[in-house]
């Protein structure tokens, strides 16, 4: 059963969390089940080194967790998880006492610092990064 | 008591030892020990974290130990100053990321203790262990409702790890994808 994965992913250092302003972050489209239009293009080419580039983001709710109204957002790469959590728990309107965990395959919780552009390059498909949060009141 | 949320210590040296597999392959250090004497199992980071604290460096020590009487693995850590000078529990406080401040603040003590390791007998900090059942439930329920098998170490350690400074490299989650499609 020993499984071998094809190649070690080999990821350059995270950088430092990136900017923290909230206009960042907006949304493609006001209604919750966007169609697909030319508001969200997956797959368009765009000069790499582009770090001004944004991302799509599909944001689905884990557990109890409430659902955002708005799921698909476009995101600044260097927009840390921290940064898109302390926007969730704002958005959502969760008290200091709440946690907000994102994960990437339903499964791994990326660390605070890691840029959301990093991780579209690891699990992005369909030209958009899926993320699954969830609350809890607890940690550790 | 659901299976899916009983984590027993088979369970948990099974899903250490696929999480050394992939430790292992990308060389981040860490290690399987057993103690014959005693029940719980370390498993130690011998290649320790260094981060710039001031002008000095902290070297942290990272433990996976198995808990039986809350039946979830524990993170047991020490950090020291290259001269061997030990961090107090003050310095571990103001060390935990800037995002848990607020909750680390409301209730320090339920957080982090220090405690004696059960096996080198020595002072280590430990994230305590009380409320883990809490926040991975939702995480093992999603996974049951997809069908899908997860490294519980790994979702674990990639949540309390961070607290503490330990950032599991992307790897190990597309390892656990990996080892999903390949245990068809």
């Amino acid at each position: 059963m020993a499984e071998e994965p094809e190649s070690v992913l080999q990821l350059p250092s995270t950088a430092a969390a990136g900017g923290e302003g909230l206009t960042d972050v907006s949304p493609e489209t006001a209604t919750p089940e966007p169609p697909s239009s030319a508001a969200v293009s997956p797959g368009t080419e765009e000069p790499s080194g582009d770090t001004k580039k944004k991302i799509d983001i599909l944001l689905k709710a884990v557990g109890d967790t409430p659902i955002m109204k708005t799921k698909k957002w476009a995101v600044e790469r260097t927009r840390t998880i921290q940064g898109l959590i302390d926007f969730i728990k704002k958005f959502l309107k969760l008290v200091a006492s709440e946690q907000l965990f994102i994960y990437v395959n339903q499964s791994f919780a990326p660390s605070p610092d890691q840029e959301v552009g990093t991780l579209y390059e690891c699990f992005g498909s369909d030209g958009k990064l899926v993320l699954h949060y969830c609350k809890s009141q607890a940690w550790g | 008591m659901e299976e899916d949320e009983f984590f027993g210590e088979k369970t948990f040296q099974h899903h250490c030892s696929e999480f050394i597999k992939h430790s292992q392959q990308i060389g981040d250090g860490w290690e399987w020990r057993s103690s014959k004497e005693v029940l719980e199992v370390p498993l130690d980071d011998a290649e320790a974290t260094e981060t710039a604290a001031a002008s000095e460096v902290i070297k942290y020590e990272y433990h996976v130990l198995y808990s039986s009487s809350y039946q979830v693995p524990v993170l047991y850590f020490r950090a020291s100053f290259l001269d061997g000078r030990p961090l107090a529990l003050k310095d571990i406080w103001e060390g935990v990321h800037e995002c848990y401040q607020t909750r680390l603040q409301q209730g320090p003590w339920d957080t982090i203790t220090q405690q004696e390791h059960p096996i080198l007998g020595q002072p280590f900090f430990v994230l305590h262990p009380c409320k883990t059942n809490e926040f991975m439930a939702p995480v093992l329920k999603n996974s049951q409702k997809i069908n899908r098998n997860i490294n519980y170490i790994t979702s674990w350690l990639s949540i309390v790890g961070p607290v503490v400074g330990l950032n599991l490299p992307l790897s190990y989650a597309i390892a656990t994808s990996q080892d999903e499609s390949n245990a068809l």
